[in-house]
């Protein structure tokens, strides 16, 4: 501060000393006027020779070199130099980060693509390039779903529903399945991260195969061992003693061939991940049916309550939705004492459709309701496996409703009974078609 | 100063609706992929439920190309556009159309698979028809590609790919007459097969055409009836000297 207020009084005072020597000058002469005026225009051309150095300089014409120019000038230069050294000291330092930012996500095992609020490429890296097949000369500007074109991923990308990833085949290759998602960024940009699940996905679908297969094998030789078990019952002359095992090995038998019919629809409900057909389904009348079935199997005979206020008709796989609500209504059964009631109610609003199971049995204690739909999983093994359930029922009802884009909420109090709900979203719903 | 700001808003609004038709055309050939590749899986696996999907949803293929060629004559009408821009909307027309065919001949391929699927399949497991099937979703998916990318170079290329698909086409069809005279209880299959084929072949024709009207689309130029060559040439000569 002290150093520029030093600047200008020097610059004054030579201002001051030039005038004075010029008007002296003049006056000797007997031209004062003139004398100044001479005077002036020599500091003024001073000046602006000045400034056109630093002009041509800061232009950065070749073989210019800094000004050495003294004064309020020169301080200026020193100033304007200092301020690029910092500027040039910044960049490189910036793009240093750049470049070890660039490479850090270059290393990434997944691919990621940046995109900006159009969808459009603004970088990717090289596994993208690799899985994506993306080009860097050509690629970068265009929107990606030009470039990645499957149905599903421009459903994705439409839909806005970033928070769950989607799995794709790639169009490359029929064995490679690209596991993509997009995580919302700044303003309006977003992050797509795409990584190789081929691998997985083979085991999984072996899996699938596995227990396809395996409860396949398995039927056969079971109906052949069910088959004698149902003649030596009826044989008058086996021992009166064997009775009562014979009997026994029957009821596993025909358990087990539960377990491996479950195990079946399991497999198949797996097989096909997309949305269930739409077949118009009364279910006043599935209940009816539901109800005589189960009447027909218990002894005694269970009260069974029907309970529908709507006319509406569900839109769905008719086989899938009978065997959900029949596994609703037998774990109800099962696990409802002799004079307990059960109720099913259908009812429909906004919201959609819902579908409630209510019974008065022993109910389900909280920590258990979140794992209820694993299979196998048992509440309390002594007692599930008297009661011959295969441990698939629940699971099979997460499926088929999954299917039909609607969710089962179980609702349960300890020694009061247990309220198992399906909730079909309004989609799948269609005005009665005959109301009577 | 308004009319200026009055012309650039009208501009960007057009680009965005050429951007828009571009990714629904897109989006449309994105649905034709997936299209021929689950009716060669269908057939290939013996899958009927699945060939009896991919016919079924031919009919969304149809709607996206009357969605599309409207969405054209509205530009049309209303924006009136010149040169590059005019190129574009014509090129666009004509490959919905070729697209939409292509979709057609999926549809066949896609009923076939579902009638051969109750059938036991042939000991060589469709194998020289895969190797078709490969050629020809490669030529749809680099056609794409080009079209994206605005890329005559991969046109090219990918337009000279269709005389391979002539070819195996060629191969196929003298190794179907081959069964039938050494053993006419194939024949029906033959026939079948000879059918899959024929609409394989017309895949590849028609991605051929899309890669001419993209080179049309960014050179200005038409090659259709013109030798793949002398195209090349020329697509070099003027990258060479813009």
């Amino acid at each position: 501060m002290t150093g520029s207020k030093w600047w200008w009084t020097w610059l004054a005072a030579r201002i001051a000393l030039a005038l004075a020597a010029g008007l002296l000058l003049g006056l000797l002469f007997g031209y004062p006027y003139a004398g100044v005026t001479i005077v002036l225009s020599a500091l003024l051309a001073r000046e602006l020779w000045a400034l056109r150095r630093v002009q041509r300089w800061l232009r950065g014409e070749p073989g210019v070199e800094a000004p050495e120019v003294g004064g309020v000038w020169g301080d200026v230069i020193s100033l304007i130099a200092n301020l690029q050294r910092r500027k040039q000291y910044h960049k490189q330092r910036l793009l240093r980060l750049l470049r070890e930012l660039r490479r850090a996500t270059a290393a990434i095992p997944d691919g990621v693509v940046a995109l900006n609020s159009q969808a459009e490429i603004l970088w990717f890296n090289r596994t993208a390039a690799r899985l994506l097949h993306l080009r860097a000369r050509t690629d970068v500007g265009l929107r990606i779903e030009n470039l990645v074109r499957q149905p599903e991923f421009i459903r994705y990308l439409r839909a806005g529903d970033y928070a769950q990833a989607v799995v794709v085949g790639s169009a490359l290759d029929a064995d490679l399945y690209l596991h993509m998602q997009l995580v919302p960024y700044g303003d309006g940009q977003s992050l797509l991260l795409v990584r190789d699940v081929s691998g997985q996905q083979r085991l999984e679908a072996m899996r699938k195969d596995f227990v396809a297969n395996a409860s396949h094998e398995l039927r056969s030789p079971l109906t052949v061992i069910a088959g004698y078990l149902e003649t030596l019952s009826q044989d008058a002359a086996i021992e009166p003693s064997l009775a009562q095992p014979i009997a026994e090995m029957r009821r596993q038998s025909t358990r087990m061939t539960g377990i491996i019919e479950d195990l079946l629809a399991l497999s198949k409900l797996e097989a096909s991940d997309g949305a269930a057909d739409r077949q118009p389904i009364n279910v006043a009348t599935l209940c009816a049916l539901l109800r005589r079935d189960l009447l027909a199997r218990t002894d005694p005979a269970t009260n069974v309550q029907i309970d529908v206020r709507s006319t509406d008709w569900l839109l769905g796989d008719e086989a899938m939705v009978h065997s959900a609500f029949a596994n609703l209504l037998d774990n109800a059964a099962k696990y409802t004492p002799v004079g307990g009631v059960i109720s099913m109610r259908w009812w429909t609003d906004r919201e959609g459709g819902h579908l409630a199971v209510q019974d008065s049995g022993i109910g389900i204690s909280p920590e258990h309701i979140p794992r209820l739909t694993e299979r196998f999983y048992r509440v309390d093994p002594g007692r599930s496996r008297a009661t011959g359930g295969s441990g698939l029922g629940l699971a099979i009802v997460k499926h088929v409703l999954q299917r039909h884009g609607a969710i089962l909420e179980i609702v349960s109090t300890e020694g009061r009974g247990s309220t198992f709900t399906c909730h079909f979203p309004p989609d799948r719903l269609v005005t009665g078609v005959s109301s009577a | 100063m308004e009319a200026a700001d009055l012309s650039h808003h009208t501009s960007r609004r057009f680009n965005e609706d050429l951007e828009r038709v571009r990714s629904k055309v897109l989006a449309m050939g994105g649905l034709v992929e997936e299209q021929l590749a689950g009716a060669l899986t269908a057939l290939i696996e013996g899958d009927s439920k699945l060939g009896q999907a991919v016919a079924r949803n031919d009919h969304t293929v149809n709607g996206m190309e009357v969605s599309i060629d409207e969405e054209c004559s509205r530009i049309l009408a209303t924006r009136a556009p010149a040169a590059g821009d005019l190129r574009m909307i014509v090129a666009t027309i004509k490959t919905i159309t070729d697209l939409e065919r292509i979709g057609d001949e999926c549809e066949k391929i896609a009923h076939i698979a579902a009638r051969l699927a109750n059938d036991e399949r042939p000991a060589d497991r469709y194998r020289s028809v895969k190797h078709l099937g490969r050629i020809t979703q490669a030529m749809v998916r680099d056609m794409l590609d080009a079209f994206a990318r605005l890329d005559a170079e991969l046109a090219v290329t990918t337009a000279r790919n269709d005389r391979r698909v002539d070819e195996e086409y060629e191969a196929i069809h003298r190794q179907c007459i081959t069964f039938m005279m050494e053993d006419p209880r194939t024949i029906r299959r033959a026939l079948d097969i000879m059918w899959v084929v024929r609409s394989l072949e017309r895949v590849g024709d028609h991605a051929k055409n899309v890669c001419e009207y993209i080179i049309y689309m960014v050179h200005g130029k038409d090659v259709r009836h013109t030798s793949l060559e002398r195209v090349e040439q020329e697509i070099k000569s003027r990258s060479a000297h813009p």
